[in-house]
């Protein structure tokens, strides 16, 4: 089959699947795998959405413990005893009773060969509806906190009537509002500069059963309320919204006195713990979320990230480089503390920040991360990025169900020649311990269950395999060898009862060794992302430059080992057309802001890996290496050009991609007819049509982009113009410009300032020479 | 005599006719007064030679009497104390208002010893009474404001001038008559600069008034003037929202809101509310955004801190309509409620926390122990303990919290009253303790219940009055005497910040204060002064100083300190000498230091005056002191330190409090209650006296059941509680006169009322009743509506004995009569 052809299979899988994989044909020994370079692995939607198949309505057929594989397309079924036989463990089981009719004919849904991936209603039930606390920050001027209040309330009209809501807002002081007091309003104030205990949080808002509150007897005679004692604060939306909508509305900006040397004082840190606090004792495993809208960083009590003095600037990339950080650790082990505690509780953390500045979310970022909530990094609550982005979490499916997920699990599966050593992503490791979990560990490893409180049709995890089998495929089996993967998700679906997503992959194995299938079967762009995120994984515990050190050697051990030259003949060096792309993505992955920190705040790279590890692979690869579109007389409509700074022409106009901002650029040209106001003149009608395409293409490209993109149009010659500049390959500028903003240490090969062509002639020297 | 006159008057134009100062109450006209204030001057200053003149004494003669062959009649309690009798022109001028009335000061000796040791010999005490107030309100006792701001003082010991200075050297300069300063007469006192005229100086109040009040200027502010502040702290746990206390006091706070003083419109007002958790309440100004109130819940106990910077304490005026809608609200807010914990030691601390910058009254409305948080105390009394020697533990404070922290309280101005209402153990002994030291008041309502009508009634009416109070605030007290003497200890609700100075966070109106004297040097004037002078600021706003100077003559002799001694203000100072010794060293040890007191007075008098007379009974004392026996044995079987074993010790605290704070005719009252039979009262009581209007009350009785007849309708009235007794053989006539019916059977009996009818006797009996209670006539300032009980004398027993323990002269409980008293006090003295 030729590239093209796969490529169109991949994309076929992908669609039905949501998996992508780094090697589709899988090596049948641990030496061969172990000269692949990029691991195994595949980058797995498990709710890409999906139309065209049924929900079932009934239980899963499963194998037997421990197994418990879900009966699929791939497993032997023999009709008449009315048996299978699980491919995973090969055990044989019964069918359960109500299968008996059934025939070569009739055969269930799941087993139909493109069921690939199947998804079950289970008859279990959610334990609540799904809940969302808003939390939020009131040290804010009053337009933004303005705006903020009318986005809250008007995602009240999104969320199903049933939904449990609850109000937390903070500034000074963090409170607790009693939705469910109607006397007037009615909130419970936590001092901010204290770190309050699960405990004490539970008891102080009241949460404990009657009898266990120390000095405080039950009143004979009086019943307990219905939902349990946290009932008070989160009410279904139907129930409570002109209550809510009446403490958002008079919510008024923290009336604590501020001096102008100082920032307001924001206990981020309490109001959070109160709200895992409030949502621990009675909801704990049922679905839910905590949003948390922050406009400023936490300057008061556990997790403040800066102090109140205005003169202490908040933490840069080379404070932490240097040391020169007063707050982080103690701040990140606060966030991550609670991000721990909310994981284990089943619950999500959101955080949308709507500042100038920084904000803290390198400290937070956990709480988003391990929970599988959102993070968005936005200027203002006014923006329309903010807004759009939040309305966007409240989408919906055709039955008009939110489209998201609550506390989900995803289990692999595998049949003994692969195990899995792990999962880069939003999520957990549920320490589950099976003959699946491989002996390496690549991200979360050692389990072969993960959890992820929030799930949603985009999360997307990379899940990393190795090979276990030491000799050749297996003799008694008959026809090509099949190594198999099945992805278990169970998950509260957001209309209230739980689901079972089914995915089974099934790839040839092998042959003896040298099989070229091997190399054939090789996803360049899976692949880049699986390592994409391997590299930011590595980034987040590891040294900047080891990180990129890492990136080169794979790159040059991959190409020695998958290119054609002759050894020490850099000329002589082919790549084969599924590899080609490869060493581009690698390049602009190692200059990207994945990996080069420095010309962004640790706000805005938390920000930036967080979306990374939730994209599929085309969303990955727009981040990775940015789309560039070019617009002219000279041809209709857009035309995709080299991400290249020879594609900066004074009569086009770029249109730029990099999935976090979208860009306009005109050419020098074109500037100048646009500011003399061509477009407005008769007879210029191809110009207003030039000047419009790339906007109305940008239209289309934000439509379903979460978080929506910054959106900048500019000139050449502009200021805006360095977001253009700063992803072009510098092949005309290399000599004088400085790109890459860091200068590297002697032992790196390649610095940032070259070209993609320096970078090429590098690495064919490299790959030829052996020394990879 | 004129000559010297015109010379004080040559630099001044010709006094114009004088205008009465406002606010001094209507002097009997005195057709020689004018004359006499125009010669006072020339006499006396030729007087004043240093050396001391063998005084014209005219003291009170000593009355010598026989106690046992003439017993103690009641009526003796309603005779004035003993003259003043002062020498001739002592005062500068001939006011008849120059020395300072019983009602505000009484002296237990109104003639005093000239040295220690005479005073020693005598065995009597010499303490002051202080009241410095007489009512609730100013308008209904004024006294003469000096509104110029013009105060002129000593320079050395800060007196301020005062009826009993001397003017010296052409009325250009006047001598202190506490240290003998001269110092200089203001100018002002006789040229009004703003009017460019001249004035009468004799007119000054300060000048003719014993008792007046000095407009103070900026000087005397280390700041601006507090505002009024009242914070209320309400108990809103169980008991406290299903007794009703919570919804009474928020509807009595709403309907009483018009009577919170507010003249200057700065008055201010916030709430806030306590079970295991403490509430804030924030309140909107009218006219806002939002006029709801918010409530802010802190469960957070460890360090209070305020949940919001604004809108807890609100101006009253600003926010009124926001402030009755919230009270409205505030009734049925805490319906729900299952709480039965009460964080009220963190309460007050967040409360003290938030009205600490301004100073303020907090008060407190509780029906239960506080037993979480801060302060927390435990359910300490066992019935066991009661009537033994570790009863007196029981009336200590049981955590120190209470006692540093009213100290704190007080030096920020901030005053705390305590509502109490528990039908449970309730530790009044140690929440007593926050009204001791920062001027504040205990009011006890055990076992209180809305739900009955007589309840809610006394309740919103003590705490309507209460919040009508005219309330001084951030004000001190200090006594300065005539050289020689000292003040050496104070009595009553205040923090002694220093030797002599008594700080009072807020300064209310029905208290009096015992002040001990000391003679530390022989005094060799005829007379002696004392003032006592209370800096504070009005609820209106204004600096202001009450000054009260008494002056009192002197005396060598033993028999004219006894002839003068006053039996009432003695009591009084034993009272609060014996309240002292309960806390101290238990009960026992206080009735017994009565007991002894009382032995040596009498042993004393014996021995040095009456020659060791035998004569009669053997047991002697000057008329003006027969009442001391049995104002001792009063004491002695008063609640508060009777000896029984079936006294809660809630009520013993709650008695305690009031015998050492209630003003003297209260506190006699007290001691010895009133009792009037009715059914057979004269045909005047009960009905307006024709001359002056107010209703008679019929003649007193002893408090002895020998007084009671079968057939007989009673009123035993103590100031906290009336009884209304009905003889077992009280006839159906009577009992439809008073009660509607004749069945007695069916007379409600215990708390009640009387049903108001249309006959003549029902209305008396009532009349009689209601002026029982009237403060005004008896010359005090007080909230307190005793609670009415009808007893029958053949129904509830307990009830019955409980009247009968106020029949003083009764042998009762543990209790002896009076004439086993007396004969136990014959046996010791004679001996
Ligand atoms: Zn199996
Ligand atoms: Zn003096």
């Amino acid at each position: 089959m030729d590239y093209e052809s796969l490529k169109e299979q991949w994309s076929e899988i992908e669609d039905r699947d949501g998996v992508r994989l780094s090697w589709n044909t899988f090596p049948s020994s641990r030496m061969e795998a172990s000269r692949l370079v990029v691991p195994i692995g595949a980058l797995y939607t498990p709710l890409k959405e999906k139309t065209d198949t049924p929900l079932l309505q009934y239980e899963p057929v499963s194998c037997k413990a421990p197994c418990r594989a879900v009966l699929n397309p791939f497993c032997q079924v023999d009709m008449r005893a009315r048996l299978w036989i699980c491919p995973f463990c090969l055990q044989r089981n019964a069918l359960p009773p109500h299968y008996k009719d059934i025939s070569q004919d009739a055969i269930p849904p799941e087993l139909h060969p493109n069921s690939t991936t199947i998804e079950y209603r289970l008859a279990r039930p959610a334990p609540s509806p799904p809940i969302f606390v808003f939390v939020v920050d009131t040290c804010q001027e009053e337009d933004s906190l303005k705006a903020l209040k009318d986005s809250i309330i008007m995602s009240l009209s999104l969320l199903p009537p049933y939904a449990l809501v609850g109000l937390i807002t903070f500034g000074t002081m963090a409170q607790v509002h009693e939705l469910g007091y109607t006397e007037c309003a009615k909130s419970y104030v936590f001092r901010g500069s204290k770190d309050y205990a699960a405990k004490q949080v539970q008891e102080m808002l009241g949460l404990m059963p009657a009898g266990l509150r120390p000095n405080m007897p039950p009143q004979p005679g009086r019943a307990p309320p219905p939902m349990g004692p946290a009932a008070r604060f989160l009410l279904p939306v139907q129930q409570c919204e002109f209550q809510l909508t009446n403490a958002l509305e008079q919510l008024q900006k923290d009336p604590w006195p501020v001096a102008n040397d100082k920032r307001a004082l924001r206990c981020t840190g309490v109001a959070l713990s109160v709200a895992v606090g409030l949502l621990e004792t009675s909801f704990q495993n049922s679905g839910g979320r905590i949003m948390l809208f922050t406009g400023g960083p936490a300057t008061e009590g556990p997790g403040m990230v800066v102090g109140p003095e205005l003169r202490e600037p908040i933490r840069s990339h080379h404070d932490i480089d240097r040391d020169n950080i007063k707050y982080y650790k103690k701040a990140l082990k606060f966030y991550d503390n609670l991000a721990k505690r909310t994981a284990h509780n089943g619950h999500i953390i959101d955080i949308f920040a709507g500042c100038l500045d920084q904000v803290g979310l390198l400290e937070m970022k956990g709480l988003s991360n391990s929970t599988g909530g959102h993070m968005i990094l936005t200027d203002s609550f006014t923006s329309s990025m903010y807004k759009q982005s939040f309305a966007r979490v409240f989408n919906k499916d055709a039955d008009d169900n939110l489209l998201m997920g609550f506390n989900a699990s995803l289990e692999v599966l595998t049949t003994k020649e692969l195990k899995v050593t792990g999962l880069i992503g939003h999520a957990i490791s549920l320490n589950k311990k099976s003959s699946s979990v491989g002996e390496t560990e690549c991200g979360i490893g050692n389990t072969c269950s993960w959890k992820m409180c929030g799930i949603d049709p985009e999360a997307s995890y990379g899940i990393y395999f190795e090979i276990a089998s030491q000799g050749g495929p297996n003799q008694l089996q008959q026809g090509p060898q099949k190594g198999m993967i099945q992805f278990l998700t169970y998950y509260q679906h957001s209309a209230g009862q739980y689901h079972l997503r089914v995915t089974t992959v099934a790839r040839n194995l092998s042959g003896p060794s040298g099989d070229p299938a091997i190399a054939q079967s090789f996803d360049q762009e899976a692949s880049a992302v699986l390592m994409s995120r391997i590299a930011v994984f590595k980034a987040e515990v590891d040294d900047g430059p080891d990180v990129l050190r890492w990136v080169d050697r794979m790159l040059i051990r991959l190409c020695s080992r998958f290119a054609e030259y002759r050894k020490d003949d850099p000329s002589s060096f082919r790549l084969e057309k599924n590899f080609t792309l490869y060493p581009q993505f690698m390049f602009h992955l190692r200059r990207s802001q994945f990996l080069q920190v420095f010309n962004n705040s640790p706000d805005e790279t938390a920000f930036y890996r967080h979306v990374l590890n939730h994209e599929d692979v085309s969303n990955s690869l727009i981040m990775i290496q940015p789309t560039l579109d070019s617009y002219g007389f000279d041809h209709e409509g857009s035309q995709p050009v080299l991400l290249d700074s020879t594609s900066i022409q004074s009569e086009t106009i770029l249109l730029l991609d990099t999935f976090f901002h979208i860009l306009i650029f005109h050419g020098e040209t074109m500037a100048e007819w646009r500011k003399a106001g061509y477009q407005d003149q008769e007879g210029y009608d191809s110009f207003r049509t030039l000047l419009e395409a790339p906007k109305e293409d940008a239209k289309e490209l934000i439509q379903d982009r979460f978080p929506l993109p910054r959106f900048i149009v500019c000139d050449a010659g502009g200021s805006q113009a360095r977001f253009l500049l700063s992803k072009l390959n510098p092949s005309t500028t290399h000599t004088t410009g400085s790109y890459g903003g860091v200068s590297q240490t002697a032992q790196t090969i390649f610095t940032d300032d070259v070209s993609l062509q320096t970078f090429m002639d590098h690495l064919m020297k490299l790959a030829v020479s052996g020394t990879g | 005599d004129f000559g010297a006159n015109a010379g004080l008057a040559a630099g001044a134009a010709q006094p114009v006719a004088a205008i009465p100062a406002t606010g001094m109450p209507q002097s009997p006209q005195e057709p020689l007064a004018a004359q006499f204030g125009q010669m006072n001057l020339g006499p006396q200053s030729v007087q004043q030679a240093p050396q001391m003149q063998p005084p014209p004494q005219h003291l009170n003669q000593l009355y010598p009497t026989d106690l046992v062959t003439q017993p103690f009649n009641v009526m003796e309690l309603d005779l004035p104390p003993p003259q003043i009798n002062l020498p001739p022109n002592t005062s500068a001028t001939p006011s008849p208002y120059a020395n300072c009335p019983p009602k505000f000061v009484r002296s237990t000796l109104n003639t005093v010893p000239t040295t220690h040791s005479l005073l020693k010999k005598s065995r009597l005490p010499f303490a002051l009474v202080i009241q410095p107030y007489t009512s609730l309100h100013d308008a209904e006792d004024p006294v003469p404001v000096v509104p110029d701001q013009v105060i002129s003082r000593c320079r050395r010991c800060r007196a301020y001038i005062n009826p009993f200075v001397t003017f010296l050297d052409h009325g250009h300069r006047w001598r202190c008559n506490m240290c003998n300063l001269t110092n200089d007469v203001p100018q002002a006192f006789d040229w009004d600069s703003a009017a460019q005229k001249s004035v009468d100086r004799w007119q000054r109040p300060e000048l003719n008034h014993a008792v007046c009040e000095f407009v103070a200027p900026q000087e005397y502010m280390v700041r601006p003037p507090q505002p009024l502040v009242y914070l209320f702290l309400f108990d809103v746990s169980y008991a406290a929202v299903t007794n009703g206390l919570l919804a009474t006091s928020a509807r009595c706070i709403l309907e009483s809101l018009d009577r919170i003083p507010n003249a200057d419109r700065r008055t201010r007002i916030g709430f806030m509310a306590v079970d295991s958790s403490l509430h804030y309440f924030s309140i909107p100004r009218d006219g806002s955004e939002s006029n709801e109130p918010n409530m802010l819940v802190v469960s957070d106990l460890d360090e209070p801190f305020l949940p919001t910077p604004t809108d807890l304490l609100v101006n009253l005026s600003e926010s009124r309509a926001n402030v009755e809608n919230f009270l409205e609200k505030l009734q049925s807010m805490f319906q729900d409620t299952q709480i039965a914990a009460s964080a009220m030691g963190s309460a007050l601390r967040a409360g003290h926390k938030l009205i600490s910058p301004v100073g303020g009254k907090i008060t407190v409305l509780t029906a239960s122990l506080p037993n979480v948080g801060y302060g927390k105390l435990e359910m300490r009394e066992d019935k066991k303990m009661l009537g033994t020697s570790k009863e007196g533990s029981l009336l200590q404070t049981a955590n120190s919290f209470y006692k540093s922290f009213a100290v704190e309280c007080s030096k920020n101005q901030v005053s705390i009253d305590m509502f109490l209402f528990s039908s449970q153990y309730q530790d009044v002994a140690t929440l007593s303790n926050l009204p001791r030291y920062t001027g504040g008041q205990t009011y006890f309502y055990p076992g209180w219940n809305a739900a009955r009508s007589e309840d809610a009634i006394k309740f919103a009416r003590e705490f309507s009055d209460y919040l009508s109070a005219e309330i001084g605030l951030e004000a001190v007290l200090r006594v300065r005497a005539t050289t020689g003497l000292r003040m050496s200890t104070f009595y009553g609700n205040f923090f002694n910040r220093s030797s002599d100075l008594c700080a009072f966070p807020a300064f209310p109106r029905d208290q009096s204060y015992v002040v001990e004297v000391a003679i530390d040097e022989t005094i060799t004037k005829p007379y002696v002064c004392m003032q006592a002078a209370v800096l504070h600021t009005t609820c209106n706003g204004e600096r202001r100083i009450r000054v009260l100077t008494l002056a009192l003559p002197t005396t060598e002799t033993l028999a004219n300190i006894y002839a003068s001694a006053d039996q009432a203000a003695i009591t009084v100072y034993f009272s609060h000498k014996a309240v002292e010794r309960a806390l101290g060293s238990g009960l026992e040890a206080a009735r017994d230091a009565l007991q002894a007191k009382v032995i040596e007075i009498l042993q004393t008098y014996r021995k040095e005056l009456a020659g060791g007379n035998m004569g009669g009974g053997g047991l002697q004392l000057p008329h003006n002191l027969r009442a001391l026996p049995v104002l001792f044995l009063g004491l002695i079987k008063n609640v508060g330190l009777r000896k029984s074993a079936q006294i809660p010790s809630d009520l013993r605290s709650a008695a305690l409090c009031l015998l050492s704070t209630l003003p003297l005719p209260l506190m006699i009252q007290y001691i010895y209650p009133k009792f009037f039979s009715l059914h057979d009262m004269p045909d005047n009581a009960g009905v307006p006296d024709p001359a002056t209007g107010e209703i008679l009350l019929p003649p007193p009785c002893n408090l002895s059941s020998e007084r009671i007849v079968p057939y007989g309708l009673y009123l035993i009235d103590d100031g906290v509680n009336q009884f209304v007794w009905i003889g077992r053989d009280a006839v159906p006539a009577l009992l439809l006169d008073v009660f509607g019916m004749d069945d007695r059977a069916a007379i409600k009996q215990g708390k009640t009322s009387l049903p108001v009818l249309e006959n003549e006797f029902n209305e008396r009996v009532r009349a009689v009743i209601e002026k029982s209670k009237d403060h005004r006539a008896k010359g005090v300032g007080s909230i307190v509506v005793p609670t009415l009980y009808v007893i029958k004398e053949d129904g509830d027993p307990s009830l019955k004995l409980w009247a009968q323990t106020l029949l003083v002269e009764d042998r009762a409980d543990q209790g002896v009569s009076l004439q086993q008293w007396m004969g136990m006090l014959r046996e010791k003295v004679v001996q």
